[in-house]
């Protein structure tokens, strides 16, 4: 058993890591502070993200370049309308072996990696998204009756375009409920902008220094969970979750928003997200413990592609961020 | 860990301490603010100073039901807990090392919470930390308990009519004369007094209950006072006693064959050798009834006991009887008059000789201010409409009712002299009340047996040096 001495160096090692570790990272890429530090906690809970935002706005570089500063190993993959599960997991090929004899053998797709970048999944069929399916939940696919376990750790990072619906196949729910979370990447401001131009016209910044690599990762895994979670806590978080349904008012404490535009609220799945990587959060900002703050703050990533909005709230303009702040506002810490 | 306990354990009872005392504060609140509401029904209470314990009782009502939905859970625990995080900023390490000592499942991470907790609470003061805040209980207590406190004092929580209420009517006048005249005759036992004074507040409770007019009252106690003063003054043409003596006299008479009863009664009373010169030593004490023997032409010393204690029984009915004849004459008399003022004597004043003698003018007495001398009347010109105050005797017991203000004043003042003439008590009848005074006091276990005999000789040898 780890001395409160021993849990503090290590809490301290996890803070240390991650600020440098977005120091890193920040020579590359301008803003998306906030985006950076969920994308890792993400990675340390085990979850895959959802990034979504118009393009040009450096997801594939910060997925890419957050491969380099890890240490593992990196796979794109663009999401087409002819792209085939096969291309994804990869399949078997006939092949001669020392003998000459014909046999399969098993060719490895680029899921095969840490770090796997979904570039415009929604643009794939759904037969190809589900591809990844298992991959997500299982961390293996399962090709001619045979299954081959994935890299560990093993991280989906997903990217898809809000506005360009034109020819794209929305996810399934299903699929979505896989992501731990889903991050907005928002337009950079003035000054960002600025920057941006100066990094990407100028001469090329050097190579990213590795910071982290996999059994480190898996190592602030474990610690995550370690994390104590108060009970108050935890049932702020479980009536915040309860509060995305559609139930009457005494049930989830919520407002008339989530029973006026929710079709179906969030999953456990959701619930899990949110604790688990306010677990993370706390970690990172060098805390032994959950806050409420935590909760709150991580709400959004982890819900808002949870929440299963009716044509009503399409029809008035409501998303499930604003139900999600309207659910925080009226829920209270302690019941 | 053991102080990081104690900690807690004060912050909560700091804590419930408070929601105590605002439980207090919001019952006590809620109970002046329903007295205030409910003091209207307090005219409805069996007795009226129950009033002054309605918010008691309500509190008593209430306090439960605050209590118990004030009572602390373990929720109310965490929220203080958390109200500590929030204001120590202390990002929840209260509460979940709160937790984890609860569990005491402090391992790994949870120890270093416990540990930081300790930290930061170790120098915390439940009371500075967590001060009271006091709510509106706090601030409308006193101002509901001195509105309450001042309604009831204005008699605000009476009705209209009974706060306002004029003066007594005719038939209250009579219902309360005639529960006098109930309770003298019940002292005096006087068995026709007692009989008229039912009759008579029967009449005045019937004609309030019925809300009768006052003409039909003065009729029916008219008619029954009538009745009454008839039969007595039948009775009074056969009775010896009917004539010469005062009411003094009878009532003398009455304790003097009292102090007689007692010396026949006495246990050497039965020797009829000392009884004849028991019997005369006393009797020279006991002058009204020497006087009523003599009467008689009897000296009683030739009497035996029998027939002195039936000639006692005769008299004292006698004299029970000239006294209640005598009683039932001055309440005819007295109603007489009182009906005639009726309810347009309302808050005047009204006067009656309380010791039934009839009334007569003051020889040497006048009256100092009349009704018409008062203010808000003109002086000296003579009110016809105005009945005349009943006329009151000097030495009389006088009681005087009314109210004092401007206008119909009701105060009246009495002055006069007493004229230098010859007393009509004769020393000898001083004596003998001396004398039976003396012996009743003797009787009684407040004088010493030794000096008992001293103080008879010393009266008994006045009435000698008198002589």
């Amino acid at each position: 058993m780890q001395t409160a001495e021993e849990i503090e160096q290590r809490i301290a090692s996890a803070r240390r890591t991650f600020n440098e570790l977005r120091g890193e990272l920040g020579r590359i890429i301008v803003g998306h502070q906030e985006l950076i530090e969920q994308v890792f906690i993400a990675l340390i809970c085990g979850g895959h993200c959802l990034l979504e935002g118009v393009p040009g706005l450096g997801k594939t570089l910060m997925v890419r370049s957050l491969g380099e500063v890890l240490s593992l190993s990196f796979s794109r993959i663009q999401f087409t309308p002819d792209l085939m599960p096969a291309d994804i997991t990869g399949t078997n090929m006939l092949t001669d072996d020392a003998s000459g004899r014909k046999v399969f053998e098993f060719q490895r797709g680029p899921v095969f990696a840490h770090i796997v970048l979904a570039d415009e999944i929604n643009r794939a069929t759904p037969k190809t998204q589900s591809a990844l399916l298992e991959a997500m939940q299982e961390q293996s696919v399962t090709v001619g009756g045979k299954m081959h376990r994935l890299e560990n750790p093993f991280m989906v990072l997903a990217t898809q375009n809000p506005i360009e619906m034109e020819g794209t196949y929305p996810l399934p729910e299903a699929q979505i409920d896989r992501f731990f979370f889903k991050l907005l990447l928002q337009f950079p401001n003035r000054e960002e902008l600025g920057r941006i131009a100066d990094l990407t016209t100028a001469a090329a910044p050097a190579a990213l220094r590795e910071i982290l690599d996999a059994p480190s990762i898996l190592q602030m895994r474990q610690w995550v969970r370690e994390v104590p979670l108060a009970e108050v806590v935890k049932d702020y978080a479980v009536r915040l979750v309860m509060g995305t349904h559609p139930l009457p008012k005494p049930a989830n404490g919520s407002g008339g928003l989530a029973q006026r535009f929710v079709l179906y609220g969030s999953s456990p799945r959701g619930l899990q997200s949110l604790i688990l990587a306010s677990k993370a959060r706390a970690l990172l900002a060098g805390r032994p413990n959950v806050s409420f703050e935590d909760i709150r703050t991580l709400l959004l990533p982890s819900l808002r592609h949870r929440l299963i909005l009716n044509l009503e709230a399409d029809a008035e303009g409501v998303n499930a961020a604003k139900i999600l702040t309207e659910i925080v506002e009226q829920i209270p810490e302690v019941e | 860990m053991d102080s990081l306990g104690t900690k807690f354990a004060a912050l909560l009872s700091w804590e419930r301490r408070k929601r105590r005392e605002e439980t207090l504060l919001a019952a006590s609140s809620i109970a002046a603010a329903l007295a205030i509401l409910l003091a209207p029904l307090n005219f409805y209470l069996p007795v009226s100073w129950l009033r002054w314990l309605v918010p008691i009782a309500l509190w008593v009502a209430v306090s439960p039901w605050f209590f118990y939905r004030a009572r602390w859970r373990r929720a109310d625990s965490a929220r203080t807990l958390v109200r500590v995080d929030k204001t120590l900023r202390l990002d929840e390490r209260a509460v979940t090392a709160w937790e984890l000592a609860e569990r005491a499942a402090a391992e790994g991470a949870g120890s270093l919470v416990l540990r930081q907790a300790e930290e930061k609470l170790r120098a915390v003061d439940p009371r500075a930390l967590l001060p009271r805040r006091w709510r509106w209980p706090a601030f409308a207590l006193l101002p509901l308990l001195l509105l309450w406190f001042a309604l009831l004092w204005l008699d605000f929580d009476r009705p209209n009519e009974v706060r306002h209420a004029g003066p007594p009517t005719l038939a209250q006048q009579l219902r309360e004369y005639a529960r006098e005249l109930q309770q003298k005759a019940k002292d005096q036992n006087l068995r026709e007094t007692l009989n008229l004074g039912r009759e008579l507040e029967k009449a005045a409770q019937t004609n309030l209950d019925a809300k009768g007019n006052e003409e039909t009252l003065k009729k029916e106690s008219a008619e029954t006072a009538d009745k009454f003063a008839a039969a007595a003054k039948g009775g009074a043409e056969k009775d010896s006693l009917s004539s010469g003596a005062s009411e003094q006299n009878l009532k003398d008479l009455q304790a003097e064959i009292a102090a007689a009863r007692d010396l026949l009664e006495m246990p050497e009373s039965s020797k009829s050798a000392d009884l004849g010169q028991r019997w005369g030593e006393r009797l020279a004490a006991l002058p009204q009834l020497k006087r009523q023997l003599e009467g008689g032409e009897q000296t009683g010393q030739g009497l035996g006991q029998n027939e002195l204690k039936a000639f006692l029984d005769k008299l004292e009915q006698q004299v029970s009887g000239e006294l209640d004849r005598r009683t039932v004459i001055d309440a005819q008399q007295y109603l007489e008059q009182m009906m005639k003022q009726g309810q347009g004597a309302k808050g005047e004043n009204y006067a009656r000789s309380g010791s039934g003698d009839e009334a007569e003018p003051g020889a040497n007495g006048m009256r100092e201010k009349n009704f018409n001398s008062q203010p808000g009347k003109e002086p000296g010109r003579q009110d016809q409409e105005t009945r005349a105050l009943p006329e009151l005797r000097a030495g009389g017991s006088t009681q005087v009712k009314g109210q004092v203000g401007e206008g119909d004043s009701s105060a009246l003042g009495f002055k006069g002299k007493p004229t230098p003439e010859k007393s009509t008590v004769s020393p000898a009848e001083i004596n003998a009340t001396y004398r039976r005074q003396a012996e009743q006091e003797l009787n009684s276990e407040r004088v010493p047996d030794g000096l008992k005999e001293t103080i008879r000789n010393y009266f008994m040898s006045l009435g000698e040096t008198n002589k």
